[in-house]
């Protein structure tokens, strides 16, 4: 079943004299629960693509249609109660809140989203547990290191029951441990939530472990591979 | 709502210091402008509330040509319906009826101008504590047939307790007016231009002195408090006729009133600079407070926390620094201003004596009117309100896909 569906997508930036085409009208579907690899150079058009699917940037022309909902015809309020509901995010640099505790920052998403005290309680407890920092529930960020920022803020990400997740170099920061281990974890969640997974990266132990790489060359699909890694 | 206030007070201490240099500006401007206001509102209020009683009283029932031409032929006769309807309004404290006149004072070879206030002494001590201000001598009596006069006056006409003083004036319908009377007390005024002056007699005796019959050049009326003072008026009003017109103390004393806002205008000038610099002061705060988190807040929006909700809790964080320095800056001046007020600082030497020639008590009073307080903290709302919207601004146009880059 298609969670995503991405027709003809199209992003032209304006600078001064020339016109730039960062994405040029990609069309392509993600299923639930696939674990997808966004891959390409610098420069390529992966991370504004990404952004585009989330709702952070409006495309110059094409649709995104999320769980039937074409997002950029949206209103900006619903687009992003609509970000709250459907998608989450993990970011480079972990953008945690910082004045927020980790329990704290996985439950937030859920008060933005009316969620009752006693439910959101129990699920912040069981997500930060799934994502191995549980005894770490009420320490701020800056008490965190790298590794477990990420961990905090993939449990944020999960805490609103996304139907995906987009993840923008999320291991850009971290120690080869950290990114091992992040790796594995995010690779439980999708398989324990059936959450689907889109990453931007350059990195090859993500690339290894995706089962599905797609290549983007100057905001062009160049090719989209499926792989089994069980 | 709970949350956006945990969250705005939280980031209100992750930079502690600039919280409370920002609150402390705040605090210091609100605290400067009560303790300018109130130190300048009190020589105000001392000053129109001694010339009220000593001299003018709050209001004043006058023939509507004595203000201009302050002749005995320009007096009244108080209507008995005018009186009971002084008498029976519950917002006037004391009334009095006057004759006023002047004179040349005069003993052997020295002679002076004097203003001369016929009285009943028995009112005129209820309304204005006039015996406590009996310096030597006896205060008068009602139809004791002695003088009290200013002490500056005593002394430039050489004149003792049991002296005679010759008063040389003009009556009514311009016959003269001349008497011989006795010195009973000597009296030392809170206003220094009314000791240069000032002589008190009984009506009784002043009506004959200036041979009129029963009239009054005025009934001086003293009211609960000066915010009665409109109401009062308002409810003379309908008794005004050819003969007789209601005057407030600003009409009848336009100088003072003038003097009064000269200094408050600028007074207004100092203070609007000092609320200016503490707005820049807290937009400075604001702008660095809004650049640093543009990327926290950018990531607020992308999981799902609503513009306005961000923006109503960045202006509880903003509000919150502006409301510590507001309390802070209401309460400590309301603390060292009330005891001010119940203690105020006696000048002395020679700066003493430039209070007395400007015609000042030599006493910094102080003032606890309610708006010298809410003044200041209304004027900081409306800064913090104006800040404001430039957080609106900030974050209504946050671009979050590259603000989260930032």
């Amino acid at each position: 079943m298609n969670v995503i569906e991405i027709k003809n997508l199209t992003k032209i930036y304006n600078s001064s004299e020339v016109q730039v085409k960062a994405v040029n009208g990609i069309s392509i579907d993600f299923k639930e629960g696939e674990f997808t690899a966004v891959v390409g150079p610098s420069g390529s058009g992966k991370t504004t693509f990404l952004n585009m699917l989330g709702g952070l940037d409006r495309p110059t022309s094409g649709d995104v249609i999320i769980g039937g909902v074409n997002i950029w015809q949206l209103s900006s309020r619903k687009l992003i109660d609509f970000r709250k509901n459907n998608i989450g995010f993990v970011f480079q640099s972990y953008n945690l809140i910082p004045v927020l505790t980790a329990g704290e920052n996985v439950e937030f998403i859920m008060q933005l989203q009316g969620k009752p005290r006693k439910e959101r309680d129990i699920r912040t407890k069981e997500l930060l547990e799934a994502v191995g920092i549980g005894e770490r529930i009420k320490a701020r960020p800056s008490k965190l290191s790298g590794g477990q920022q990420q961990r905090v803020a993939v449990a944020r990400a999960l805490a609103s029951k996304p139907e995906f997740i987009l993840a923008d170099e999320p291991t850009a920061n971290l120690d080869s441990t950290s990114t091992t281990s992040l790796l594995e974890l995010m690779s439980q969640m999708n398989k324990k939530y059936n959450t689907t997974f889109i990453f931007a990266t350059h990195d090859q132990r993500v690339m290894d472990k995706a089962r599905r790489i797609v290549t983007i060359e100057d905001g062009k699909i160049l090719s989209d591979e499926y792989f089994d890694r069980d | 709502m709970f949350k956006y206030f945990k969250i705005a007070w939280r980031n209100l201490w992750r930079n502690s210091r600039r919280t409370i240099i920002t609150s402390s500006s705040v605090f210091f401007g609100v605290f400067f402008a009560c303790f300018m206001t109130s130190m300048q509102r009190g020589s105000f209020e001392n000053m129109i509330g001694n010339m009220a009683r000593f001299y003018s009283g709050y209001i004043q029932i006058q023939h509507p040509d004595h203000k201009e031409t302050p002749s005995l032929n320009n007096s009244l006769l108080l209507s008995t319906e005018l009186e009971e309807a002084i008498s029976k309004n519950n917002d006037i404290t004391h009334y009095q009826k006057r004759l006023e006149t002047f004179a040349l004072a005069s003993n052997g070879e020295k002679s002076f101008p004097a203003i001369i206030f016929g009285i009943n002494p028995q009112k005129e001590d209820k309304k204005s504590s006039l015996s406590s201000k009996v310096e030597k001598g006896k205060y008068l009596e009602n139809n004791e047939n002695a003088l009290m006069i200013g002490k500056v006056l005593a002394k430039n006409l050489n004149i003792n307790i049991g002296d005679s003083l010759i008063l040389f004036g003009q009556g009514y319908h311009g016959v003269s007016a001349v008497n011989l009377y006795r010195v009973g007390a000597i009296l030392d005024m809170p206003v220094p231009e009314l000791n240069k002056s000032l002589i008190y007699m009984n009506l009784p005796d002043c009506q004959e002195y200036c041979s009129v019959n029963g009239q009054i050049t005025s009934v001086v009326l003293m009211v609960k408090n000066t915010n009665k003072i409109k109401s009062v008026e308002a409810s003379l009003k309908p008794f005004e006729n050819e003969n007789t017109k209601i005057y407030t103390w600003d009409e009848l004393m336009p100088e003072i009133l003038n003097l009064i806002e000269g200094k408050e205008s600028s007074s207004a000038m100092v203070k609007s600079l000092l609320f200016m610099i503490i707005g820049f002061g807290v937009w400075a705060t604001i702008i660095m407070l809004m650049h640093e988190r543009k990327r926290e807040l950018a990531v607020m929006i992308a999981i799902g926390f609503q513009k306005t909700a961000l923006i109503f809790m960045m202006l509880i964080e903003s509000f919150l620094i502006g409301i510590l320095g507001i309390l802070g800056g209401l309460g400590v001046s309301y603390g060292i201003l009330y005891y001010l007020y119940k203690n105020p600082i006696t000048v002395v030497g020679e700066m003493a004596e430039t209070y007395r020639s400007m015609g000042f008590e030599p006493k910094i009073m102080f003032s606890i009117s309610p708006e010298i307080f809410y003044n200041p903290a209304i004027t900081v709302f409306v800064i913090f309100l104006l800040v404001s919207l430039y957080q609106i601004f900030f974050v209504a146009k946050l671009k979050v896909s590259t603000s989260i880059k930032s």
